[in-house]
């Protein structure tokens, strides 16, 4: 499954020295665009403060000043982005902002001499240019990039490199911040209580529980009755399994099988006697027997005691999985 | 054990994990002082190690996702880009540089292209016969004008203001031509028409001075005698360098067209180097020798002296050695 998701999406593995495969998602051409654009600004700025010192400085030796101010202005044109991606680790301050970053394509940081190729071919990438001239306004000094080059080679590899990438083995990947989630919590009790009725030697193999997790997860973003016609498919052949009730809700069922894969499975104890001959009916504490009475104890803990949760400023993400 | 009491028992290491990454954002890794960061190693090491157990742990899908991103992050903070190395950039500009482009076939392919283009134009320009509007459709009559008048005077020196802004503007403007012929070269077409277009104007603009009846001939001959040796070795150079990366994508010797490309990439940036370091020297001999007023046997010496560490640069340095004298 995971070989067919790498197909459509975005993701690329990257094999670290640690021996760990990880994945990585590529960074597509909107967001590199926005990136450029930010740098673009900055570059902008910092040539105008570079301007008001050369200003300031040619009173007194105005030559030298506008020589240095030239200098600037081509450092700045050419290796803007090689100086920033050499000694921050890849990122110029555009890509920060947006949390992309350059790596080469086995994941290793980028070196001086990658970074100063793939800034210099950029002037290949952001060919045909158009100048204004061509719209009738005459100012043969600015010219329109269209990154079209960039834009076409970019959508014929998966990695959405542009030439300049393509040329140096680089690619741009994002780095973002996601907040643990910790396993769902269940908004209902009364999952808890089936996952007592669930047969105890049932063992839930690794692909179910990672439907399960799918699930769960998600069943909060679904309205009630997609939740049933989704949970239907499994929760159906597993009541007949169980030979639980008919009319008992699918969606709870796969929250009570949820309960018992990730967070508390009271039936590794009754499992376990099962393996010693011991018969699994027995009412080995209070609570079980309390339990198959159908009398629960107030003091159940309730799930969301147990569960991981997040500390309270754990942002968005943390708040939905609610 | 459970997913939720594992999960309860490595939150900690992680949230401290991604503590780290934030605080190493952005600031050298020493930083971060000795422990912390053999912690920091400890914690990433950890986090692998669940990330490569988390099939069988069976974590959710949800966290499986959070530990990808948070061992890409802490990974991307571990290895670091490597600096700029200042001595072993000057090894491969005085060692490798000269014996790649010794041996270089396209370097020479562009050094003919460019020299044959440039004599053709100057002839083309200085014959009144051959054809005899050429200087005027090659320059345009206003660039000839704005030539006539630039050299209209014997060259006695400038304010040294002056000098250093028209320095400034060569390397700007010259070097920014230079990586243009470079990148465009990648290409093939773009290089070539760049390259070809610059040949062609120089040596209608270097004809057309020469014709006996320009009067400004003789200055515009004196004022670019100087700087020329370094100046057309350097577009030649950065023409060639870029030539080589559009020919190793075309003609691969059995690599893969992208290996062969960032192979050949990794050996033509040093050439545009050297280039950059030509154009540099040229900007400032144009800036300030050649408009000077110093007599033109100075400048002429200044022109042979260049050439000459040239020639030493590229033949002395650049002749095959046996392997055992070769560098790196």
């Amino acid at each position: 499954m995971q070989a067919d998701v790498a197909q459509i999406d975005t993701k690329i593995e990257v094999v670290t020295p640690e021996n760990i495969a990880f994945h990585y998602q590529v960074a597509g051409p909107a967001r590199r665009a926005m990136a450029f654009l930010i740098d673009l600004v900055i570059r902008l700025g910092i040539l105008f403060g570079v301007g008001c010192l050369t200003a300031v400085f040619g009173i007194v030796a105005g030559g030298v000043a506008i020589l240095g101010y030239l200098i600037a202005y081509f450092l700045l044109d050419w290796f803007y982005g090689a100086l920033f991606e050499t000694f921050m680790n890849g990122q110029t301050p555009g890509k920060r902002v947006l949390g992309i970053r350059v790596l080469t394509v086995d994941g290793q940081p980028i070196n001086g001499l990658q970074a100063v190729i793939r800034n210099v071919l950029r002037s290949v990438d952001l060919m045909p240019v158009l100048s204004l001239e061509m719209f009738g306004i005459p100012a043969p000094m600015y010219i329109i990039p269209t990154f079209m080059v960039g834009l076409v080679i970019m959508a014929t590899n998966r990695r959405f490199q542009r030439l300049g990438d393509l040329v140096c083995r680089t690619m741009v990947v994002m780095e973002e911040r996601q907040w643990l989630a910790g396993v769902a919590r269940l908004d209902d009790p009364r999952a808890m209580r089936l996952a007592d009725y669930l047969p105890a030697d049932f063992q839930i193999t690794r692909t179910l529980a990672q439907a399960l997790a799918h699930y769960v997860e998600r069943r909060g973003y679904y309205s009630e009755a997609r939740r049933r016609e989704v949970a239907r498919h499994l929760g159906e052949p597993l009541l007949r399994q169980f030979g639980l009730p008919h009319d008992t809700s699918h969606d709870l069922l796969l929250c009570a099988l949820y309960y018992r894969a990730f967070v508390a499975d009271v039936g590794d104890e009754a499992r376990r006697k099962v393996r010693q001959g011991e018969s699994p009916f027995g009412p080995p504490d209070a609570t079980a027997a309390a339990a198959a009475a159908g009398q629960f104890p107030r003091t159940w803990p309730l799930p969301q005691q147990q569960m991981v949760t997040l500390p309270p400023a754990a942002g968005p993400d943390a708040a939905r999985i609610l | 054990m459970k997913v939720a009491e594992l999960l309860e028992k490595r939150r900690e290491n992680w949230l401290q994990l991604e503590q780290f990454c934030e605080q190493m954002k952005g600031r050298r890794l020493a930083s971060l002082g000795a422990a912390n960061i053999s912690r920091f190693a400890a914690l990433y090491r950890a986090a692998c190690a669940d990330l490569a157990l988390a099939d069988s742990y069976q974590l959710p899908p949800n966290t499986v996702q959070y530990l990808h991103r948070l061992v890409g992050r802490a990974h991307n903070q571990l290895y670091r880009s490597r600096k700029f190395d200042l001595t072993s950039w000057l090894i491969v500009l005085l060692f490798e540089v000269p014996q790649r482009v010794f041996n270089d076939r396209c370097v020479q392919l562009m050094f003919c292209i460019f020299w044959g283009t440039f004599v053709l134009s100057a002839a083309l320009a200085y014959s009144k016969q051959l054809w005899p509007d050429y200087a005027e459709q090659m320059l345009t009559s206003a660039q000839i004008e704005s030539l006539e008048e630039n050299f209209k005077n014997p060259i006695a020196g400038r304010p040294s203001e002056a000098n250093f802004v028209m320095a400034g503007f060569y390397i700007q403007h010259n070097t920014s031509i230079g990586l243009r012929c470079f990148a465009g070269g990648l290409l093939v077409v773009p290089g070539l028409f760049i390259t070809l277009f610059n040949a062609a104007f120089l040596g209608a603009a270097f004809g057309y001075m020469a014709r006996p009846d320009v009067a400004a001939g003789t200055n515009f001959l004196h004022f670019v005698t100087a700087h020329g040796p370094f100046e057309l070795t350097a577009i030649v150079l950065s023409a060639g360098a870029g030539l080589r990366l559009g020919v190793s994508w075309l003609k691969t010797n059995g690599l893969t067209r992208e290996a062969s490309l960032s192979k050949t990439a990794e050996e033509a940036m040093p050439i545009m180097g050297a280039a950059m370091v030509m154009f540099f020297l040229a900007a400032m001999i144009e800036g300030f020798l050649s408009p000077s007023a110093a007599p033109y046997w100075v400048k002429a010496t200044v022109a042979v002296l260049s050439s000459g560490m040239l020639m030493f640069y590229f033949i002395v340095l650049g002749i095959p050695r046996r392997p055992s004298n070769a560098v790196g």
